[in-house]
């Protein structure tokens, strides 16, 4: 047998066509120049989202909330909590589209009955639409980092446990709001199918904030899409002129426009939710998670359970939500988190299963100011107010 | 596993370090040869079973060669193996739908099965029975795995470059294994020889800084290439050619020029990423891709393109078939023939067929007037280029086209000059006209000025930050993965 030459594979590389070495030096840079690239990247990525926040108008007052159409934009939820928690001791609530307010326009949501009721600007509307507990607890976590020592009313909303499929508990794959912000390995959630590779960028996504604010410029500007794909459908336009267009309004209301007659009106018959336990959901184990997250950062959390629509469901699945209900109610007793369990609002005054109409949100408001516990907790923040 | 995932980025991340820890160890050979494994298998874990089997085939047959002084048996053997596994995995179908329609229209009573590949599946999880696992490979009836074309015919270079004496015998079967397998360049090429590849992989590779620098700018710029350039194109050029009756004239026309850039970044894209990972271990792959559509003439153009398949074929078909060492009769025969082995290479489609026989003419015609003192002195520079691409751009519509009725209905509207709004995104064709700026300005007087650090490294932070800033993450795979 033939000896084992290392060198003796003489045959010379196959002939070339072009000059190698004129090839290669047209990709080359050398470690220094490789440095000094890699250091300004990493500048550029540091430096443009800040700048951008600076350039770009963001008209946040009383009656602000997340315009729909940037309700996967992550970057500008940071930034409204960053602008909201600056200066005032507002009181933040942050939840789902009970609290962002689905079927009402900013002059018809919890905080703005709630700001009119008390006269004054004491009540910011962080909500954000069809974010249910998982998806929360990961934008409190990664977006949410400026919410810290300040007075947070959380809502739960128990919509979340009334099926195996809103719980994320089911097997069965299905796609849900805000993917990204799930836990993309541990736990391992069954119905959530993405690549791993997806995984990875989410995973990336929600630790780099230059790309939060790519997913913000697009969102925002490009129709929510790639500039490749808004190329196609403006062929012919200049890309950057799409960058004076400003942010929409948080009045835009969700598209298809939403139906804002009470449910009754609406055909809607009862239904027997197949509740998911407390001690199997996998929402209210995440619902815990964001309370201890947000108690871990200073603040003094409050937690608002419903309001749900208990006229639209029959009497078994009016049984299941009871249940649920006390159980949230004992749970949080026993941690000794202040909160508000209201009763069933009248039935024209929801306009789905979970959604109050503006009249609801008004009710629901009065209920909440005349809750000694809420008051407690507001006296808190008059207290730290006449400390200042 | 893609390079532009996610996914890679981990398994790199991975592997890096441990690779520069055992580099100069006994472990390396068997850590590369175990990550090439994974890299591969991510996509299949059947498509282990075929590469080792191929690998071990060829690597016996060298054995066989080295033992005796009949060495034809054992060449036999290696060829016999490699194209059969080529014609069964790649042409299977191909074959028995022709045949089939041929009888068919004959009116002979003669109809081929479908060549199944369950068998392969049914045999992995009959293996894991028997260690007492559950069977967990999926089974299916028709499978194409990825870069088959690619490492057999790395792996059939080596028989033939044994036989030959051009090489000598590797007896460690895991550097052998791992010089067919090389994760970088498994998939999609460059097509690596032997004499190239396997003496890097002895001793202790050399990583300098500078080839820790060249690997990061290959491989962003084969990135930016991929994702930036190649992906936007596909948009355009895939609803056309999915339906060309739908289109007119101008985007026709446009469709396929914007198809021969999506194909040469997606291709050379790849190969810049394998290229630039390489050198980040210490290994150089030659090179694939050099500004095609630059070239002045067909014979140019294949020196320019996809260069380690065609010196493969120069080496393999074209030299045994003769060459040029017969006539001018000879030499062209042999010529066309070669042509026409490469076109059936990319594909078990009559259209990549024709594209062969379309570079086969199109170099018959042109190989003696690019030799005339005419061609290469008094027709300026710039013609021959447009000229060629021209050509080129022809012979893509059959290649990319998805029947070769499609592509006779894309050339008829393309003639007959009906006119309407092609609507090809501005931002697009400004893209690419400036990347055909840029490698015209390489090849000018002027190239100095793209030497220059600061436009070096603007370049390269421009890449960097365009990909991260607009590009989404995209997971679409590489065109010459389906070779």
């Amino acid at each position: 047998m033939a000896r084992d030459v290392s060198n003796a594979h003489s045959r010379p590389a196959a002939p070339l066509g072009p000059d190698e070495s004129r090839a290669a030096a047209e990709m080359r840079l050398t470690p220094r120049q490789c440095a000094v690239a890699l250091l300004l990247v990493a500048t550029l990525f540091y430096v443009i989202p800040q700048a951008w926040e600076r350039l770009e108008p963001l008209p946040m007052g009383p009656r602000y909330r997340i315009p729909y159409r940037l309700g996967n934009d992550y970057w500008q939820y940071a930034r409204a909590c960053r602008a909201a928690t600056a200066g005032g001791d507002q009181t933040l609530f942050i939840g789902d589209s009970v609290i962002w307010g689905h079927y009402v326009s900013t002059d018809g949501t919890l905080t703005h009955h709630l700001n009119e009721q008390v006269g004054g600007d004491r009540f910011r509307n962080l909500g954000l639409d069809g974010i249910h507990p998982v998806a929360l607890a990961g934008l409190v976590e990664s977006y949410g980092s400026a919410i810290q020592g300040r007075h947070v009313v959380v809502n739960c909303n128990l919509l979340w446990t009334s099926s195996p499929r809103h719980d994320l508990s089911a097997d069965k794959e299905f796609s849900f709001n805000h993917p990204d912000l799930v836990p993309q390995f541990q736990p391992w959630i069954g119905c959530y199918r993405a690549s791993l590779s997806h995984r990875i960028g989410a995973a990336v996504s929600r630790r780099l904030p230059f790309l939060s604010w790519a997913d913000h410029v697009r969102i925002a500007y490009f129709d929510s899409t790639d500039l490749a794909a808004w190329t196609f459908e403006h062929p012919y336009d200049n890309p950057l002129a799409a960058l004076r267009a400003g942010l929409p309004s948080p009045d835009e209301p969700p598209l298809p426009s939403p139906d804002a007659r009470p449910w009754s009106d609406k055909q809607i018959q009862p239904l027997t939710p197949g509740w998911v336990t407390l001690d199997d959901s996998l929402q209210w184990r995440f619902f815990r998670e964001t309370l201890r997250r947000l108690s871990e950062r200073g603040n003094r959390v409050f937690v608002l359970v419903g309001p749900f629509n208990e006229h639209m469901l029959t009497a078994a699945g009016r049984q299941g939500y009871d249940e649920l209900k006390r159980g949230v109610d004992r749970w949080l007793t026993e941690q000794g988190v202040p909160h508000y369990v209201p009763p069933a609002l009248a039935s024209e005054h929801y306009a789905d299963a979970s959604h109050p109409t503006a009249d609801g949100y008004a009710a629901l408001a009065r209920g909440l100011l005349a809750e000694p516990a809420f008051a407690e907790f507001q006296g808190d923040v008059r207290m730290a107010r006449s400390d200042q | 596993m893609l390079f532009h995932t996610w996914t890679f980025l981990v398994f790199f991340a991975v592997f890096y370090p441990v690779y520069l820890l055992v580099k100069g160890t006994r472990l390396k050979l068997p850590w590369l040869l175990a990550a090439s494994y994974l890299f591969y298998g991510w996509w299949n874990p059947i498509y282990l079973v075929l590469i080792v089997w191929s690998t071990t085939v060829d690597y016996l047959a060298v054995v066989g060669m080295a033992n005796t002084r009949w060495k034809k048996p054992w060449l036999a053997l290696s060829l016999v193996n490699n194209l059969g596994l080529l014609g069964f995995f790649k042409y299977g179908q191909f074959v028995v739908d022709n045949v089939n329609a041929l009888a068919g229209w004959l009116g002979l009573p003669l109809a081929l099965a479908n060549p199944q590949v369950r068998f392969l599946s049914q045999a992995v999880n009959g293996l894991l029975y028997a260690l007492g696992f559950e069977p967990a490979v999926p089974e299916f009836d028709y499978l194409l795995p990825v870069g088959i074309s690619f490492f057999v015919f790395q792996s059939m270079s080596y028989t033939i470059d044994y036989y030959r004496g051009d090489v000598q015998f590797e007896p460690n079967y895991v550097r052998y294994a791992t010089f067919v397998s090389l994760f970088p360049q498994l998939v999609a090429g460059p097509i690596e020889r032997a004499s190239n590849l396997l003496p890097q992989l002895y001793g202790t590779p050399r990583i300098t800084r500078d080839d820790v620098s060249d690997g990061v700018f290959l491989f962003f710029v084969g990135l930016f290439k991929k994702i930036a350039l190649a992906d936007y194109l596909a948009r355009y050029v895939d609803p056309i050619y999915a339906s060309p009756g739908d289109y007119q004239a101008p985007a026709l026309v446009l469709a396929t020029m914007a198809f021969a850039w999506q194909i040469y970044f997606d291709f050379s894209g790849y190969t810049d990423m394998a290229r630039g990972i390489g050198r980040l271990m210490g290994i150089r792959l030659m090179l694939n891709f050099y500004h095609p559509y630059l070239a002045t003439g067909l014979g140019d153009f294949w020196r320019r393109w996809h260069i380690s398949l065609s010196t493969w074929f120069k080496d393999y078909v074209y030299v045994p078939l003769g060459g040029n060492r017969g006539g001018e009769f000879h030499t062209y025969r042999n010529m066309v023939l070669t042509m026409l082995i490469s076109g059936l290479w990319h594909g078990a489609m009559w259209t990549f067929i024709v594209w062969g026989a379309i570079h086969a003419v199109g170099r018959a015609l042109t190989r003696a007037l690019e030799q005339t003192a005419f061609y290469e002195q008094r027709v300026p520079r710039l013609a021959k280029q447009v000229v060629t691409f021209v050509i080129v751009c022809f012979a893509w519509v059959f290649f990319r086209a998805h029947s070769v009725g499609d592509a006779w209905l894309i050339l008829r509207r393309i003639a007959s000059c009906e006119l309407a709004d092609p609507a090809l995104p501005l931002l697009l064709a400004a893209l690419v006209v400036s990347i055909w700026g840029y490698q015209y300005l390489w090849e000018s007087r002027l190239s100095e000025v793209l030497t220059r650090p600061a436009v070096r490294v603007a370049l390269l932070v421009g890449m960097i930050v365009y990909l991260a800033a607009v590009v989404t993450s995209s997971d679409q795979a590489f065109i010459y993965f389906q070779f």
